[in-house]
């Protein structure tokens, strides 16, 4: 369990701010922080990892006090066992795939533990290659993997897939998920895509000037209750087709190809490529078993 | 989607189903049966505002006297517009203040007879009938 009880004013985009949290989360739990620029994402996991110090509060993290405003205690960062995953890969561009991890391990570490990562992460092939003649995808492989070597108990994820293109990210999703389960973490990922923080998260926070203004799982978080139906997914319309007077939509939800009749005045406001919301009510499917 | 905003005036619940009744005008009262209470639901509540929602493929057209039929849902209206199809019949409907559309199949059309001016009672299940938050 995280407890997350901080305040700490920041220098937003739209001048001062204070970064008001009380936050927990879960042992093993993947969580999403989500919100616009500027809301306090990445100084939260700063303030977790030890990088920035909060004014008041404190942080507990699975009984052990980290940070304690009143009696000053403050772990360093290199004592709270905190793998990071940014955005930019930063990796180290004159060593090889295999350095960059073994340059994490501790002294008294295992260079198994390297080997087992590098397959995992399906970089063996890789492993003696500089990051320059990487692609993006794998760049950020070798990174996810490098903050692993140190087996740490909490993954941060500072939107780690957000410059990737669309068939690259699922793959380093599946990734993410398979590490955050073999390795039992308590993973926080910062993410814009609604549909990767389904995909990935078991709890969302949402941040709004530095305070949480909403919180649940993404279906509470996203769906909300704005419609009642109970057959609710979200999609990307592939297809547009007109049939006499009705049109049929292909939506891709998922890995799954799905299709809606649609009335022209729905179509109006649809393009190929849009993300929509499919919904029908709890009463309309019928269900049966298929082994 | 067709689309009709109203009041709700009454919730009759029973364990995770309820039956919500909206008022959209004096003579029209719609209602709708879903998996919420007022308990999950914040926005069920006497009083409130809201829309109804229900699919243009899931409406029936009746000409007669319907009261012999399970129907909750029976909205007099006006025929303005019908656009034939093959199979399918676009019906455009005007109901007091409000519009409504119907698809249903061109054979019918042809049975019942429908044509602009037609009088006719479109119908809707229960459980068609989706409520959004305004």
């Amino acid at each position: 369990m995280i407890a997350l009880t901080v305040q700490k004013k920041l220098n937003g985009p739209n001048g001062d701010m204070l970064l008001d949290l009380d936050i927990q989360i879960k042992k093993g739990q993947l969580v999403t922080l989500y919100g616009a620029s500027g809301a306090g994402k990445t100084s939260t996991l700063r303030i977790l990892s030890g990088l920035l110090q909060p004014e008041k509060g404190t942080i507990q993290v699975n009984g052990a006090i980290w940070f304690d405003a009143v009696t000053k205690m403050n772990r360093t960062p290199q004592t709270r066992n905190i793998g990071y995953v940014f955005q930019d890969y930063a990796l180290f561009p004159h060593m090889t795939v295999e350095e960059n991890l073994s340059f994490g391990l501790s002294k008294d570490g295992d260079k198994k533990e390297v080997m087992e990562l590098l397959e995992m992460m399906e970089l063996v092939d890789l492993k003696d290659r500089k990051p320059v003649t990487l692609s993006g995808g794998q760049k950020q492989r070798v990174a996810l993997a490098r903050a692993l070597v140190q087996k740490p108990t909490i993954l941060l994820l500072d939107e780690p897939l957000s410059a990737l293109d669309m068939k690259i990210r699922l793959k380093l999703q599946d990734y993410i998920l398979k590490v955050h389960k073999v390795y039992a973490l308590t993973t926080i990922l910062i993410s814009h895509d609604i549909g990767e923080i389904y995909k990935l998260s078991d709890q969302v926070f949402v941040l709004e000037d530095g305070k949480v203004i909403k919180n649940g799982t993404p279906t509470e978080v996203f769906l909300n209750d704005k419609i009642s139906g109970k057959f609710k997914f979200k999609g990307e319309v592939l297809k547009i087709e007109k049939d006499e007077v009705v049109y049929l939509v292909t939506v891709l939800i998922q890995n799954e190809v799905v299709k809606v009749i649609a009335q022209e005045s729905e179509i109006k406001q649809l393009q190929i490529g849009d993300r929509v919301l499919v919904a029908s009510k709890a009463f309309n499917p019928v269900i049966y078993k298929i082994e | 989607m067709n689309r009709l905003q109203g009041d709700i005036v009454q919730i009759e619940t029973s364990g995770h189903l309820s039956i919500v009744s909206v008022m959209v005008s004096k003579a029209l009262i719609l209602k709708a049966i879903v998996v919420e209470t007022p308990k999950t639901a914040p926005y069920l509540k006497e009083g409130n505002s809201i829309a109804v929602l229900f699919k243009e493929t899931e409406v029936i057209i009746g000409t007669d006297q319907v009261d012999t039929i399970s129907l909750q849902n029976k909205i007099p209206s006006t025929i303005s517009q019908v656009e034939k199809g093959t199979l399918l019949s676009k019906l455009s409907l005007t109901t007091g203040q409000a519009g409504i559309t119907a698809i249903i199949s061109t054979k019918a059309v042809t049975q019942l007879n429908l044509t602009p001016d037609s009088k006719v009672i479109a119908m809707i299940k229960l459980n068609e009938m989706m409520l959004s938050e305004l």
